[in-house]
């Protein structure tokens, strides 16, 4: 019945196992293997004692895994946006990128499924009431409903798309991205959206999310171009990864854009909790090291100066600017909640007030880390299992191409 | 129909903390500091012997604000929170899925996890126990000793609580955000 869906490659298990033995695959198998072992672990003591295996607190109610949930689609939104470049917009050298980047953004979502499945108290029960009792004001329901609809519509254009029918690809791609983009935004109002939270409240984190999405999409571009090509690449890839590199340098220009006039306007004029709040995220090691460092200016400064011409410098400045994402992720939740909101209760049962800490169990790193061996494992899967690429199925792509 | 409010004459508050016992008596809240629907607050207080600033040392009771635009009841989404008809934010525990979107969204710090039924908790003006029983007043109300808080329905012009509020300045806390508390400090 698959075969009627979906082409694909005959998979067995034992070629699943069955890969090149280099030194770097060893390795890559190794981590995926920990990580999903990670996963296991944490998700077995997650079982065992709930919430209370989590560092969230009263105070602090969201933390890593909420981080990671929106690291994983942030992925997959920027993969979305970046690949609809070419099936969508029909942009030539971003248009053989379709199925993998889809494809990634499958699997990223549904690793981020994974991770704040773990993190919901009752999963089951959301499903239930958010049907039965639907809260339309609320972002989160907005964005549940929107991200399910999303990965509904993404996974029907990548069947369309493997399937070379490209008029339905192109119908799901646009809906996909469409929807998508509600999806991604609205996950920004959830923090957006906070009354109570001068530093969140605001247009702001629907703006950036978006922007950050595309950023985040050009790295994983960078990383899953780099490693099925192993760092040779022919013209039409150094043509796209000099594309995508441009892009990429234009994009992280204007995140230093938003983030420069977003701390000045938080800071001007000393407005409560905004301003010690920003000037609080200004004196931290995870906004200067992890956001501008890793995120931001190595990426910014090789694209520059290489005029985006050092594409394996890019592949290893993407994995800094992914560390650097996460980070962004990371601070993204903490920095929202690390105002204390001690109305009257300023020291309240003999605390000191002080700013919110929070430090994530082993629990939380190993599930949050874990989502990551599943979208690895997920991955390698899809390599071995769909067609990725146009050009190891040239009927396809010759199609593709003349259609556009 | 009511629309309950609660007035805290806060500046007669000794810290006894008698309210935060009987709120966990009369509520079966769960044990420790953490779980606890109200509370008292203090500062620190200012200045240098002999020189220390009187009004710093006031106490500060309080609780769930009872918005009537509440932050909380918007962002939830399966509608485990909820106005009931008489004004009282409530949580049905039932629907509650722990995303904890309420209480990120809470400006007032008022809401935690009952452990017990995993769901997030907070005041209810005893509306399950006393209310429920037929009594007019809260379990922190009944017993203070020096009468800060004053229970009651705004919507009666005959009850304490209008009163209090036609003829005594008052104020509410984080006014500028608009979530329009039902609890309100006496000047």
């Amino acid at each position: 019945m698959l075969d009627h869906l979906i082409p694909h490659k005959s998979i067995t298990l034992r070629s699943v196992f069955d890969f090149e033995r280099t030194p770097f695959n060893l390795v890559m198998a190794l981590t995926t293997l920990l990580l999903l072992a990670a996963f296991a672990g944490g998700f077995v003591h997650y079982l065992m004692h709930g919430h209370h295996a989590y560092g969230v607190t009263r105070e602090h109610p969201w933390g890593l895994l909420i981080a990671m949930y929106i690291f994983f689609v942030v992925s997959s939104t920027g993969l979305c946006i970046i690949s609809s470049l070419g099936h969508v917009f029909h942009i030539k050298s971003f248009e053989f990128i379709g199925k993998r980047a889809i494809f990634g953004a499958i699997i990223t979502i549904v690793s981020g499924f994974a991770v704040i499945g773990l993190e919901i108290g009752h999963p089951v029960r959301m499903v239930i009431y958010n049907t039965l009792s639907p809260g339309f004001s609320s972002a989160i329901w907005g964005m549940g409903v929107l991200y399910s609809v999303y990965l509904f519509l993404i996974i029907l254009e990548f069947i369309f798309l493997s399937r070379d029918d490209h008029k339905w690809s192109r119908i799901f791609g646009l809906g996909g991205l469409l929807v998508g983009i509600a999806a991604h935004s609205n996950l920004g109002a959830v923090f957006g959206f906070l009354i109570g939270r001068p530093m969140a409240n605001g247009v702001f984190y629907p703006v950036y999310f978006i922007l950050s999405a595309m950023i985040t999409g050009c790295y994983l571009l960078f990383l899953m171009y780099g490693y099925k090509y192993k760092m040779v690449f022919n013209d039409e890839m150094q043509k796209f990864l000099m594309h995508l590199g441009r892009l990429l340098g234009l994009l992280i220009a204007i995140l230093v854009f938003f983030e420069f006039w977003r701390f000045l306007t938080a800071i001007y004029g000393n407005f409560p909790e905004r301003a010690e709040t920003a000037l609080h995220i200004l004196g931290s090691f995870n906004f200067w090291v992890g956001e501008v460092l890793l995120g931001m200016a190595i990426p910014f400064v090789i694209i520059l100066y290489s005029k985006a011409k050092a594409l394996k410098a890019m592949i290893y400045a993407s994995v800094s600017g992914m560390i650097g994402i996460f980070f962004m992720r990371y601070d993204l939740v903490h920095d929202t909640l690390v105002y204390p909101m001690q109305t009257m209760k300023l020291k309240e049962y003999q605390l000191a007030p002080s700013w919110v800490e929070y430090m994530p169990t082993m629990t939380e790193w190993a599930i949050a880390f874990g989502g990551i061996g599943i979208c690895l494992a997920l991955y390698y899967v899809g390599e071995n299992f769909f067609f990725l690429d146009p050009n190891e199925d040239d009927a396809y792509f010759q199609n593709y191409q003349e259609e556009a | 129909m009511a629309k309950y409010a609660m007035i805290l004459n806060y500046k007669n508050c000794i810290n006894c903390k008698a309210c935060e016992v009987a709120c966990k008596e009369e509520n079966g809240i769960e044990l420790g500091a953490k779980a606890h629907r109200i509370w008292v607050g203090t500062y620190e207080i200012e200045g240098k012997y002999p020189f220390l600033s009187i009004p710093s040392s006031t106490f500060y009771p309080s609780q769930c604000q009872h918005c009537a635009n509440a932050p909380c009841e918007e962002v939830c989404p399966t509608h485990a929170t909820y106005y009931d008809k008489n004004g009282v934010v409530q949580i049905d525990a039932q629907k509650c899925i722990l995303c904890s979107y309420c209480m990120v969204a809470c400006p007032y710090d008022a809401r935690y996890v009952d452990t017990r039924t995993m769901s997030v908790d907070k005041c209810n003006f005893c509306s399950d126990t006393r209310l429920a029983r037929g009594l007019k007043t809260t379990a922190c109300q009944a017993t203070c000793p020096t009468k800060v808080r004053i229970f009651g329905d705004m919507e009666d012009p005959n009850s304490e609580v209008s009163h209090i509020l036609r003829t005594k300045e008052h104020f509410t806390l984080k006014a500028g955000i608009g979530t329009e508390p039902r609890l309100f400090y006496i000047k």
